[in-house]
């Protein structure tokens, strides 16, 4: 594609008409249009199940249009598998990861096309170690070209994406939620790197639920609702409420809305408490109707801490209390029967069980109040009772209770998962990460029913990597790093400068110091 | 279409259009093996004329019992995701030990022992599962030679036997007996698998090993405990086999060290055939009844035309093949997708 005439600022590089896709019984994207312009960063934003990621399997080469057309550079382009698409330059980076965990760096960046020796067709690894320096030098980053892959952290393997797609030379590098498993630091290495590929002439288009990522970074935003397109502006003419309006197709209330209830009796208290390495000398407390949010960096020891609470880590050393007395649960299982709800941050590999129905997913944690009286088997009406209570009070979007879980949106497998956490209908509740990939709409119902929750009294402990929902949720703030708990933010003290301060510079920031002063 | 339809969103049609499709595939998993036994026994009377006659269908019965009622178990280790390899060891060894004890103590005794031994077998592949950390393909696996192998000490002076005197006492009985027409060894393996399904679906145990093998971490976090699906499983297999060696050794009156070779993969292949997943999470009694008379019928017809045994072999082979492949093709239909990409080789 070496010849291709120069194309001029505004021309599309990529154009979309009329593209349908439809699969058995739904219509994922109904005469879609979109476009990509030399050098420029289009944000595609848009609920889940909005047609996004059809769209982006499209130009992947993974899925193909039943109608309409894609161009490239003014010629009809039609992969017919991903290998056509990164032939054409068109790169595009799954939320999960093609990469091959055993490998290291640069194995992975030159999988399949490894320069080899002429005679012994060995790979030249002096060379593809090298090379992968370079392209990492070009996106200001450092990655060792001979580390193993699986030792890498998220965003470290997500920069080896970006560098393979380099590799191939891409014109085109689609990046698919790039951020959402990110800290705040690592986001903003990723932002500096987008525009340096923009700055080589490299046209990105960026998927992300983070508006505020969108406008630093866009210069083009494109809305899908539903499999259709709503709009396209420039990123100057349009601001986010009114993004959040086109991909929600009606006005969403205040983000953050809280019934601050004012603290209660104290439910949970830990004093001391370590694990290994990983915990070190936590104390912190959480009373009924409070949310308590647990900031920091990723791997701080956030979702460690609350699996030691839940029993799933041992405690080596310190004290819990629940609701006044002795805690130390041994397992789970223990930890469920005083009570305590439990929301892990990885849904697909701890959360959802794929394979059975929803109302299953619901009842699992609390098998023995469906049971019936006389036989002491699980009653199924009692069951769909369960199903019918969470349906209604989580607005569950399902065609009914033996849907697998795996079949609903993001959005709603996260509230079935949270039902699920409901269920044991204790006190306190440990949510990690409640509205990871989730849409803007199922975020404000999740959001809404912690209020509810914890205005009926519940204790919340939540671990959120999404500063935002951090401090407008939360109550209070304990923010983590290295393992220990380095700052504790209330009231005014409840900004993002005092989290990113704690989490990164190690300064300690303590509320109740601060206010002795 | 009415109006109500038609103001829906169009994000919950495209839900209920896709779950519509998927029912039909969970329909196929519970009932594509029976719908396959029915068409094969419509097809008998052409290919082997004497096959519906009483006598045969009784003995056909008889013969399945064993293999079904240890199935019911491995359904269990199956959907929880794990193998018992050792099956065909566990059945030598307590048929062995069944016969040494009715000839010591009768029947009663008999009986105990089975059980007994069973559980016994399913305690020791639990233990090395659960308390060695050892892979249960691995630990069974090894167990297999074991059990086979104390079998083959305790016959070392020839097959144990049930003496031809005893041939009217209850215990023998269990193996020859017909209520209604109907074999005993049946009418225990119908009793087993009905309790299987009790168990499965309608007990707290068995929705939690259906969870264990659909994701064993995620169980983790609904409070579930590994060892405990373990132990509940192994030990299950067992008590299966224990029964099932009642209804085994009443029938073929010796047992050594080589009884029933190569039984753990005609169990292992019933259910599977019947559409278990071998990724664990899902189990179907239903499925894994009507496969295990699936094989007994395709074998006894190939057996009446002077089949070789060879031959029968890799019939049930292939036919195993054949399943296998339907059921990944279904699966990949599953997924949104069009036929041709479901046909495709994934890269």
């Amino acid at each position: 594609m070496g010849s291709d005439p120069p194309l001029r600022g505004d021309q599309a590089l990529l154009e979309v008409n009329d593209l349908t896709v439809e699969f058995p019984g739904i219509r994922a994207l109904d005469s879609v249009r979109f476009d990509i312009r030399p050098a420029e960063v289009h944000a595609l934003v848009g609920e889940n199940g909005a047609g996004k990621s059809t769209l982006l399997k499209v130009l992947g080469g993974v899925h193909r249009p039943s109608s309409g057309e894609v161009r490239l550079a003014g010629d009809h382009y039609r992969p017919r598998r991903p290998a056509d698409a990164l032939a054409a330059g068109i790169a595009v980076i799954y939320q999960e990861f093609n990469l091959y965990p055993d490998l290291t760096v640069a194995e992975n960046v030159f999988s399949g096309r490894e320069p080899r020796n002429g005679i012994s067709r060995g790979i030249r690894y002096a060379e593809i170690n090298r090379r992968t320096s370079e392209l990492f030098d070009g996106l200001g980053v450092r990655i060792d070209p001979t580390a193993t892959v699986g030792d890498l952290t998220v965003s470290e393997q997500q920069l080896v994406e970006i560098c393979k797609a380099l590799s191939v030379d891409g014109r085109i590098i689609v990046m698919d939620e790039p951020t959402a498993a990110l800290s705040a630091d690592e986001v903003t290495q990723l932002l500096d790197v987008v525009r340096r590929l923009r700055e080589e002439g490299r046209s990105v288009v960026y998927v992300s639920h983070r508006l505020d990522e969108v406008f630093a970074l866009a210069d083009r935003v494109t809305v899908l609702r539903d499999g259709r397109h709503i709009r396209t502006c420039g990123i100057a003419d349009t601001d986010p409420d009114e993004l959040v309006r086109h991909m929600v197709g009606r006005d969403v209330e205040s983000v953050f809305h809280r019934d601050r209830v004012s603290g209660g009796e104290v439910v949970l208290e830990l004093a001391g408490v370590g694990a290994g390495r990983r915990l070190r000398d936590i104390s912190l407390t959480v009373r009924a109707g409070e949310v308590v949010g647990i900031g920091g960096i990723a791997g701080a020891g956030q979702p460690e801490l609350s699996q030691l609470i839940f029993g799933a880590l041992a405690i080596d050393s310190g004290t819990m209390s629940l609701n006044g007395e002795p805690f130390r649960p041994r397992d789970p299982g223990d930890a469920m029967a005083r009570g305590i709800g439990f929301l892990h941050e990885d849904r697909k590999a701890a959360g959802n069980l794929p394979d059975l129905s929803i109302r299953h997913n619901l009842t699992i944690s609390i098998l023995d109040k469906v049971r019936d009286g006389l036989t002491r088997l699980i009653a199924p009406a009692k069951e769909t009772d369960v199903y019918a209570g969470y349906h209604q009070r989580l607005n569950i979007r399902a065609t009914g209770p033996d849907q697998l879980i795996g079949q609903l949106s993001g959005g709603n497998q996260q509230k079935v998962l949270l039902g699920r956490a409901l269920a044991p209908g204790g006190k306190l509740l440990l949510l990690n990460e409640p509205t990871r990939g989730v849409d803007i709409g199922a975020k404000a119902e999740i959001h809404r029913l912690i209020n509810v929750l914890t205005a009926d009294g519940a204790a919340v402990l939540m671990v959120s990597s999404d500063l935002p929902e951090l401090l407008g949720v939360s109550d209070r703030v304990y923010v983590m790093a290295g393992g220990e708990i380095v700052g504790h933010l209330t009231g005014d003290d409840r900004t993002e400068e005092n989290v990113v301060a704690c989490a990164t510079t190690g300064r300690r920031i303590f509320s109740e110091e601060l206010s002795k002063r | 279409m009415s109006t109500q339809t038609m103001t829906e969103k169009p994000s919950e049609k495209a839900v209920t259009g896709r779950s519509s499709k998927v029912s039909l595939g969970r329909l196929w998993d519970t009932w594509g093996v029976t719908a396959l036994l029915v068409l094969l026994l419509l097809c008998t009377p052409a290919i082997a004329p004497g096959f519906l006659e009483i006598e045969n269908l009784q003995s056909v019965l008889r013969e399945s019992a064993y293999v079904g009622i240890v199935a019911v178990g491995m359904t269990f280790a199956i959907a929880s995701g794990a193998f018992d390899l050792s099956v065909g060891g566990q059945l030598a060894l307590t048929s062995v030990v069944t016969l040494m004890a009715f000839n010591g103590g009768g029947t009663a005794a008999a009986v105990a022992a089975a059980i007994t031994t069973g559980l016994l077998c399913g305690l020791v592949n639990a233990g090395l599962i659960t308390r060695l950390r050892v892979p249960p393909f691995v630990a069974t696996l090894g167990s297999l030679f074991v059990f086979r192998g104390i079998a083959y000490l305790l016959t070392q002076d020839g097959p144990q036997t049930l003496p031809y005197e005893h041939v009217d006492s209850p215990f023998a009985k269990i193996g020859s007996l017909n209520v209604a027409g109907l074999p005993v060894p049946f009418l225990i393996m119908v009793a087993v698998f009905a309790a299987g399904w009790v168990l499965m679906r309608r007990t707290a145990i068995g929705r939690r090993t259906l969870a264990y093998g659909s994701s064993p971490s995620a169980a983790r976090f609904c409070g579930i405990s590994d060892t405990r699906i373990r132990l509940f499983v192994f030990v299950l297999v067992g008590l299966t086999v224990g029964i099932a060696a009642l209804t085994y050794i009443t029938r073929v009156w010796t047992a050594d060290g080589s009884a029933q070779d190569g039984f753990e993969l005609k169990v292992i292949a019933a259910v599977v055939l019947g559409g278990t997943a071998l990724k664990g999470g899902k189990g179907t009694l239903i499925g894994t009844f009507s496969a295990v008379f699936l094989v007994s019928v395709l074998n006894e017809v190939l057996v009446s035309q002077g089949v070789e045994s060879a031959y029968q072999r890799i019939v049930l082979g292939c036919v195993l093949i054949v399943a296998l492949t339907i059921d990944g093709l279904r699966t990949r239909f599953a997924s949104p997708g069009s036929f041709r990409r479901a046909l495709r080789p994934t890269s």
